[in-house]
């Protein structure tokens, strides 16, 4: 789709100058609420949630300094090993634009934390009716997610406002294909927390 | 509190203009998105400009101490 000016949100902007220097060092996918946004749902977000691919440190390094010189500020304090550090342990990184006031819209990074995550990445696809030049989640995932991980009110809501964009267009058997491993996941996860 | 039937409704009936429009819709969205960061902008600056204003932004974003 052919974007006119004046069509580009702040987030549009915000996220594609960041994908763009992300794209140079590793897979990634954009996913949860901006990929509703970017399809139009009407709600606000502050920050917009990326998945990489697990990348040595320094590769990290230099990603994080290119995003430095262009303009992008991580907005936890520390250096790059503990940047990386946190990653590495399932912790987001969240950048904003250099300002101050840490004001948003703010990106939050996380490592691939497991297969299901993997999976996504080399599904990732570009969306064309959003007429953004970035990579999301597929809408199989994200609706999956949405209505069995996440399900506050306004994720079923997202999840819906896909359904109906994409009526006819995509896979429900995928969907609940991806439903049944975040259950998987879920059960994991619950078990761990009980044994610690 | 829930919400009613009404705001389904809407939630349907723009989700539905977005899919058949769709060279239309984004122009509609950008003043809502942008203003509302915008307006989150604005009120981020002047907390900067009070006293506690520092301390109080790295609470509302969850900024760990060093």
């Amino acid at each position: 789709m052919e974007r006119q000016v004046g069509d580009r949100t702040i987030l549009d902007k915000f996220t594609e100058e960041f994908c763009e220097v992300i794209e140079k060092y590793c897979k990634y996918i954009i996913c949860s609420g901006f990929v509703a946004i970017a399809h139009g749902r009407s709600r606000g977000t502050e920050d917009i949630d990326m998945i990489i691919e697990k990348i040595p440190f320094e590769k990290f390094k230099n990603l994080h300094e290119e995003l430095l010189k262009k303009g992008f500020q991580c907005i936890q304090p520390g250096n790059t090993e503990k940047l990386y550090a946190y990653l590495k342990d399932g912790v987001s990184i969240r950048y904003v634009w250099k300002s101050k006031s840490f004001a948003p819209p703010e990106m939050e990074v996380k490592f691939a934390k497991d297969e299901l995550d993997e999976e996504q990445i080399k599904e990732r696809q570009k969306l064309p009716l959003t007429g953004m030049d970035i990579y999301f989640s597929s809408i199989e995932s994200n609706i999956a997610f949405k209505e069995e991980f996440l399900r506050a009110e306004k994720d079923l809501e997202d999840a819906r406002h896909l359904r109906i964009i994409y009526k006819g267009k995509f896979s429900e058997d995928k969907v609940n294909k991806i439903k049944e491993k975040i259950k998987i996941r879920n059960g994991k996860q619950q078990k761990f927390e009980k044994n610690f | 509190m829930t919400r009613d039937k009404t705001h389904e409704e809407q939630i349907e009936r723009w989700a539905e203009f977005v899919r058949d429009n769709p060279t239309e819709w984004k122009a509609k969205l950008v003043p809502f998105i942008d203003g509302q960061i915008l307006l989150s902008r604005r009120f981020y600056e002047k907390l900067t400009q009070t006293p506690e204003g520092m301390q109080t932004i790295k609470e509302l974003r969850r900024i760990p101490s060093v």
